[in-house]
């Protein structure tokens, strides 16, 4: 069981993703755009982040610069709607470690949370 | 030749939308084949009018920019829509009025289906396309499209229409391409 931190601004996502993640025995707090996500970091010490590209304020981009400015080393899934392959490499390029494209399927999450348990060591 | 390239890249990139709305609604998503036609505005207004008559409508607008732009909208009746709704949110529906939540996921629906059509085109033609965020509107359909822009431009404008028959839901996907980016979009079309 791991902390996961998901930042998505639309409600309909964010209720579907967090149950989904709920399901899978994880525990879940959210933040609503990318200057929310990052004030959350600030205070908590999730285990991995789930991260939306399009939201106002701050955009998933941005977030992952900032993370990467910052040195932090948390594992990103970003979970989009944008399924151009320039996005996906984008993203990959600033640190995320995968791309979903929305809505993710629950074998997909499965696989990618057994992955970040192994990247943490034991963790989510 | 350019206008059956990009016929064929909405055609692809509306299949591919339909395949995660399946996955989402769990139902048969029918597909019309699409009309793609460079029309000034008011033609545009009269085609859309003629096929959605002067119903209002519920919509969802998302914007791109890029080496072209413009603007997609996935335009649903609104009983279609609060059918959608009630789908996906399981909660029925206890009149014609969409609170936030609603609206939230209608919006969601209109983002993954329009990022599934211009995605598809994005990839196609190797171009990158920047999107704002999606925008909830109810209007007539004129006024959706003026909204986006004037009498004196000309578009091309492409557009499909499908249907989720077990719900008795209808819906279409209409791209505006504004006239300033279409000399982009007709380069990257063009057929060797």
């Amino acid at each position: 069981m791991g902390l996961i931190l998901l930042a998505e601004d639309a409600s309909f996502s964010r209720t579907m993703l967090r149950r989904a993640l709920e399901k899978e025995g994880h525990e879940v707090i959210e933040a609503t755009n990318g200057k929310h996500c990052l004030e959350m970091l600030e205070n908590h010490q999730p285990d991995c982040l789930f991260l939306d590209l399009l939201m106002p304020e701050m955009n998933g981009y941005e977030v992952l610069e900032a993370l990467q400015h910052q040195g932090k080393h948390l594992p990103v899934v970003v979970v989009t709607a944008d399924i151009q392959d320039t996005s996906r490499e984008r993203c990959l390029n600033l640190g995320a470690i995968a791309v979903l494209n929305k809505p993710p399927k629950p074998q997909e999450l499965k696989i990618i949370l057994q992955h970040i348990q192994i990247i943490n060591g034991g963790d989510c | 030749m350019q206008q059956d390239a990009l016929q064929e890249l909405v055609n692809i990139g509306v299949g591919q939308a339909a395949g995660t709305l399946n996955e989402m609604v769990q139902s048969h998503i029918a597909l019309q084949i699409p009309h793609v036609r460079l029309l000034s505005v008011l033609e545009a207004e009269k085609q859309l009018q003629k096929q959605l008559d002067g119903e209002p409508m519920s919509a969802v607008q998302l914007g791109f920019n890029g080496s072209f732009s413009g603007v997609a909208q996935l335009v649903f009746p609104t009983a279609s829509a609060l059918a959608l709704v009630a789908i996906l949110t399981g909660e029925p529906l206890d009149g014609p009025d969409l609170d936030s939540l609603k609206i939230s996921t209608l919006n969601e629906v209109g983002n993954i289906v329009i990022n599934g059509v211009m995605g598809a085109i994005a990839n196609t033609l190797e171009q990158y396309l920047e999107y704002d965020i999606p925008v909830y509107l109810e209007d007539t359909i004129s006024h959706l499209l003026y909204n986006q822009v004037s009498a004196d431009d000309a578009i091309l404008l492409a557009e499909t229409r499908f249907e989720i028959q077990q719900l008795q839901v209808t819906g279409n996907i209409i791209l505006v391409f504004r006239v300033g980016s279409l000399d982009a979009l007709l380069y990257a079309l063009r057929i060797p």
